[in-house]
């Protein structure tokens, strides 16, 4: 409920010069918790309606505005991409799906065969990383912090190859995934 | 938290309304005059039902200044069954300065939605509790910038709304001339999407539509992309999808369907994003 503090900026850009300097006291009302501003709300700024002390951008005619999207126009569509559209998520599902059986049978069988033990492993691998993907996807906003997102996607390429890695070695010299978690069950 | 009041609440609340209320509450949208003649004595007979609202302040002319809850009690046995009876009463008699868009006052137009006791909703569709007297807290719908008052800033929710080109696309003429043709079963999967009014509710309580606005079109959008998808006289099935297909657009959802909690039309913009997912998928 952080937002409902926040001005509007299309009817009254005053509003925004002075909100960044108010807008901490603004919300520490509505809150009973200490304020954590990780991405703190940004001014509004609204295609087609200048920025925000640019008034006299409008008065200015200039060839350049016909070519600018202007406040009735609709948002831009993004590029078609079913490798992070369509195909992902289907991927997602059909992986998260494949876990189920391979999850039940070590119950059922007792323990798994060594190929068997890898291909759960390798499975929850890529379950795990699809998921963190989907989270820095959410959370971390490529368009406001882009440097961030790009180390928060390698970090977790670099932890995935890295427990992959862990995983190919646990699988190949020791005992393998659910003979280790059932040793650990009963010791 | 927006829309966290459980279904089984809701019907609960329908369930415990009287059928038939006395004449008195039932009465229609308040005015001035009735309010100056009748306000000061309690209504003739009846012991006051008095009820405090809380509703947010921000003027845009004073923008340093801090939002407040104000506090307005008015007396329910004057005032209509409604959250907006009693808007426009507390704005015709108490304070002419409480910012609210209204229109149609029957849940067609969705001009006045905003949160009311913490779930987005019409407040012309939403009743006043009178089981009991606890405030009741009116916020303007969340994570929106707000112009003032209970006036959120929908400019962008109308701008993603054109971007999925909501009007009927296609090429060739009807067979006879006329108007385009649809089989009953095909008419009917248009039940359920059509109704939307699109007044935000559902996107605005959407915990990705909060953080990703202006990527994520969130769920309002999507169902009337659906609504789109399903026409059987749209031939632009292939664009609308390709619009879609991307990682921000659509597949922001999480099925979180606080979407579907929400919606104060009783429509499922859930299953329609579920539905888009299902074409996209195969």
């Amino acid at each position: 409920m952080a937002s409902v503090a926040r001005s509007s900026a299309l009817l009254k850009q005053v509003a925004a010069k002075q909100s960044v300097a108010a807008s901490g006291l603004r919300v520490a009302a509505f809150h009973t918790t200490s304020r954590k501003s990780l991405l703190p709300p940004l001014p509004q700024h609204i295609e087609g309606t200048g920025t925000h002390n640019d008034s006299t951008a409008t008065l200015v005619p200039c060839p350049l505005t016909y070519l600018l999207p202007l406040v009735n126009d609709p948002v831009q569509v993004p590029p078609t991409s079913p490798s992070h559209g369509s195909y992902h998520w289907t991927f997602d599902r059909v992986v998260a799906a494949g876990l189920v059986p391979l999850t039940v049978a070590p119950f059922a069988a007792g323990s798994l065969n060594p190929t068997m033990d890898a291909i759960l492993a390798a499975t929850i691998l890529i379950h795990s990383h699809t998921g963190f993907g989907n989270i820095i996807v959410d959370y971390i906003p490529s368009k406001r912090v882009p440097k961030a997102r790009k180390l928060f996607t390698w970090g977790l390429n670099a932890a995935t190859v890295l427990v992959g890695l862990a995983l190919y070695e646990f699988e190949t010299t020791d005992v393998g995934l659910t003979e280790t978690i059932k040793r650990v069950w009963k010791a | 938290m927006a829309a966290l009041r459980s279904s089984s609440a809701r019907v609960l609340a329908a369930a415990s309304r009287p059928a038939f209320r006395p004449v008195v509450a039932a009465r229609g949208m308040a005015n001035l005059a009735d309010g100056a003649t009748h306000s000061n004595h309690a209504s003739d007979g009846q012991s006051p039902k008095l009820k405090t609202f809380q509703i947010y302040r921000w003027n845009p002319d004073t923008p340093t200044e801090k939002p407040r809850m104000q506090s307005y009690t008015l007396d329910l046995n004057k005032t209509g069954p409604m959250v907006l009876d009693a808007l426009v009463r507390i704005k015709n008699e108490l304070d002419p300065t409480l910012t609210f868009r209204r229109s149609c006052r029957e849940g067609i137009c969705g001009s006045c939605a905003m949160n009311i006791n913490g779930t987005n909703t019409l407040a012309c569709l939403c009743r006043i509790p009178a089981d009991n007297s606890a405030e009741m807290k009116i916020y303007p719908l969340p994570h929106t910038y707000v112009v003032k008052d209970l006036v959120p800033d929908l400019t962008l929710f109308y701008k993603q709304y054109k971007s999925i080109k909501p009007y009927l696309q296609r090429d060739t003429p009807s067979p006879d001339g006329k108007e385009y043709r649809q089989s009953k079963a095909d008419r009917k999967k248009l039940d359920g999407l059509y109704e939307c009014i699109l007044c935000a509710c559902c996107s605005t309580s959407c915990p990705s539509y909060w953080w990703n606005s202006e990527e994520y079109l969130g769920p309002a959008i999507l169902l009337q992309s659906y609504r789109w998808l399903a026409d059987s006289r749209d031939e632009r099935h292939a664009q609308r999808k390709d619009a879609l297909n991307n990682s921000m657009s659509l597949y922001r959802c999480h099925t979180i369907l606080n979407c579907t909690r929400t919606c104060p039309k009783g429509l499922n913009p859930g299953l329609a994003i579920a539905n888009i997912k299902k074409e996209l998928a195969f």
